[in-house]
């Protein structure tokens, strides 16, 4: 830019200010398009229910009703059905991170002769569609029993996750091979060398990790639907079907509010550590 | 470091190598015991247990019950008329979404990325906000938008043609499915497209210009072609998971129904037909035979866009290691 700017000075700025104009414009657009419908959203959690139902809508409500949250949390046990999110997403979590962790500390730090063959497996099951195992497993889950209660999500968690494994792995491979030898040095095992060395130093990682996790399983609308029952299911599930008036009709304003103090939490652990999670879905290239 | 292998003790220090390898061999074992247990037992046996099923008639009560019919439910599909209905959806539906969200949050990403944008931390943290919201809540902040008589995007319109009502979330309800798909989207899509920008080192760009490439040279000639590697990895994941889209349309219906396993026809996607035959009508043999079959169309077309990957998407390490002959 700067070789050709002898040429025409004044071409080059009105492209510049053109060049400007489209971006923000877009960028504000865009912004908009993202905003708005949030925006709405928590407005409209405010509205009589008498007032979403009239025709035409409008954007503001003409009589605030913040009532809607204190019916949003009373016409079901909101705060229990929000414990079993939370138990659900904390076990799942926990247990989902130390697997994930320790076999990404494996594919990352010891050289076995089928690291590699099992490492192909991790890829490859980043890339299998998850659909042909969720109807499996309701089969099998369904014949042990364990459909209608907590278990799977246990079970899942031992499992680990590919995707947390892969971005272990890629954590723990950026580790000096020096801190690995001076614990060896000091009499480390490998699972004092992981515990003690590798992962005080990964807590970007553990967290980025459990943040997503967490808000996959809170988030989650299918599995607690199909794999339990009413009075063990998750306020994602109940949100649902929670909020009907004496006569069977849905209480959609009543429903906007429960349904916005169910994200919040999400939203607020996301502000509290976007740049982690931010680098964490780059690195891992998850798809939110 | 200094040479502690003495000639003479080399069989000991093998010996005391070999014992060392096993022992390597026995931790690395450990350490990926639960996963490994998790995959064998929550991935490998379903996937076997599913395809058994699919040969039988089994419907959820007693498996003694059952009989084995081999493929006659795989043969079952391709007379299913509401199977190609739903197949066919669900192409158009990849096909209207993928390259849209590719194209979009691409786009959004350079424009991001360009030089002197200010407040670029901010946006990029707006954008992400909808990648968060959990899909139920993602579901009503556009019900109440979309609603064919209470939405906002009607009253909006009707300001302009007053009296219109579209039916956006019955006979458009695909076309809403990929507006929400592409709100939620977002974020997600251009954090990883700005990353990649991110990375293309300056002095290539500078070289560029300096040889007199325009934005537009510039751009196709050099931001593309790195981006490749990044443009195929998102079409890839794009693609399967488009294909496997069961929520929303599960959840998306005007806010006084349930929509659950009935969405209007637009929005009758291949997931929902297949999780209909469990859950409705208990066929669990045909349910797992089109499950099988949806993989094997997703294993194919992520096998076919693989295939493509040599003629269009560009690495580095074929550059300087030469071309093939």
């Amino acid at each position: 830019m700067t070789a050709k700017s002898h040429n025409k000075p004044i071409a080059i700025t009105t492209n510049r200010f053109l060049r400007y104009l489209v971006a923000y414009g877009s960028l504000i657009l865009f912004g908009a398009l993202v905003a708005i419908p949030l925006l709405y959203f928590l407005i409209t959690s405010f509205k009589p229910m008498e007032e979403y139902l009239t025709y035409p809508p409008r954007f503001f409500p003409t009589r605030w009703q913040p009532e809607n949250y204190k019916a949003a949390v009373t016409m079901f046990p909101y705060f229990r059905y929000a414990g079993h999110s939370l138990f659900l997403g904390l076990s799942h979590t926990i247990l989902t991170v130390v697997t994930s962790a320790m076999a990404g500390f494996a594919f990352a730090r010891i050289n076995a002769s089928a690291r590699d063959k099992l490492f192909t497996i991790i890829i490859a099951m980043l890339i299998v569609p998850g659909i042909v195992v969720q109807i499996p497993q309701f089969i099998i889950f369904a014949r042990l029993k364990l459909t209608g209660t907590w278990w799977p999500w246990i079970l899942w968690g031992l499992g680990g996750s590919p995707f947390y494994i892969f971005m272990f792995r890629q954590f723990f491979s950026g580790f000096p091979r020096e801190l690995e030898d001076a614990a060896e040095i000091d009499g480390c095992g490998p699972f004092r060398t992981f515990w003690a060395v590798f992962v005080p130093n990964a807590k970007p990682v553990i967290a980025t990790a459990s943040i997503l996790n967490f808000a996959g399983v809170w988030g989650d609308y299918v599995n607690p639907f199909l794999f339990l029952k009413d009075a063990n299911t998750t306020l994602a599930v109940k949100l649902q079907t929670g909020y009907l008036s004496p006569h069977g009709e849905l209480l959609t304003t009543t429903v906007l509010a429960g349904a916005l103090l169910y994200v919040l939490p999400l939203v607020i652990a996301f502000f509290l550590g976007q740049r982690h999670i931010l680098e964490g879905v780059v690195t891992s290239g998850l798809k939110g | 470091m200094a040479n502690t292998q003495q000639p003479g003790r080399k069989p000991a220090s093998r010996r005391k190598k070999s014992t060392r390898a096993r022992r390597r061999t026995i931790s690395f074992y450990l350490f990926v015991a639960p996963w490994l247990l998790g995959f064998v037992l929550l991935s490998v046996a379903p996937l076997c247990i599913g395809f058994f099923t699919s040969l039988t008639n089994y419907d959820g009560f007693d498996p003694a019950d059952s009989k084995f019919i081999g493929v006659d439910n795989y043969a079952r599909a391709f007379s299913d008329d509401r199977m190609f209905f739903s197949l066919g959806r669900t192409l158009l539906w990849a096909a209207i979404n993928t390259p849209l969200w590719l194209v979009v949050t691409f786009c959004m990403a350079l424009i991001l990325n360009q030089k002197g944008i200010k407040g670029r931390g901010f946006l990029r943290t707006l954008y992400y906000v909808p990648s968060i919201v959990p899909v139920v809540g993602v579901v009503w902040i556009w019900k109440i938008i979309l609603d064919n008589n209470f939405g906002l995007l009607n009253a909006a319109i009707s300001l302009f043609r007053p009296g219109t009502a579209l039916p956006f979330l019955s006979q458009y309800a695909l076309q809403s499915l990929s507006v929400i798909a592409l709100w939620t989207g977002l974020g997600s899509g251009m954090v990883i497209f700005l990353a990649g920008l991110q990375n293309i080192p300056e002095e290539l760009k500078e070289a560029a210009q300096i040889d007199g490439a325009n934005a537009l040279q510039l751009f196709r000639h050099v931001i593309l072609p790195i981006m490749t590697p990044v443009i195929f990895f998102q079409l890839v994941l794009g693609l399967i998971s488009a294909f496997q889209q069961l929520v929303l349309p599960m959840l998306l219906a005007p806010a006084q129904e349930v929509s659950g396993w009935n969405p209007p026809r637009s929005s009758y996607l291949y997931m929902i037909h297949a999780y209909r035959q469990l859950f409705v009508y208990q066929r669990y043999g045909y349910s797992t035979a089109l499950l099988w079959l949806l993989f094997v169309v997703i294993l194919a077309l992520t096998l076919l866009v693989f295939r493509t990957a040599r003629y269009w998407v560009f690495y580095e390490v074929e550059v300087e290691g030469g071309r093939q002959p």
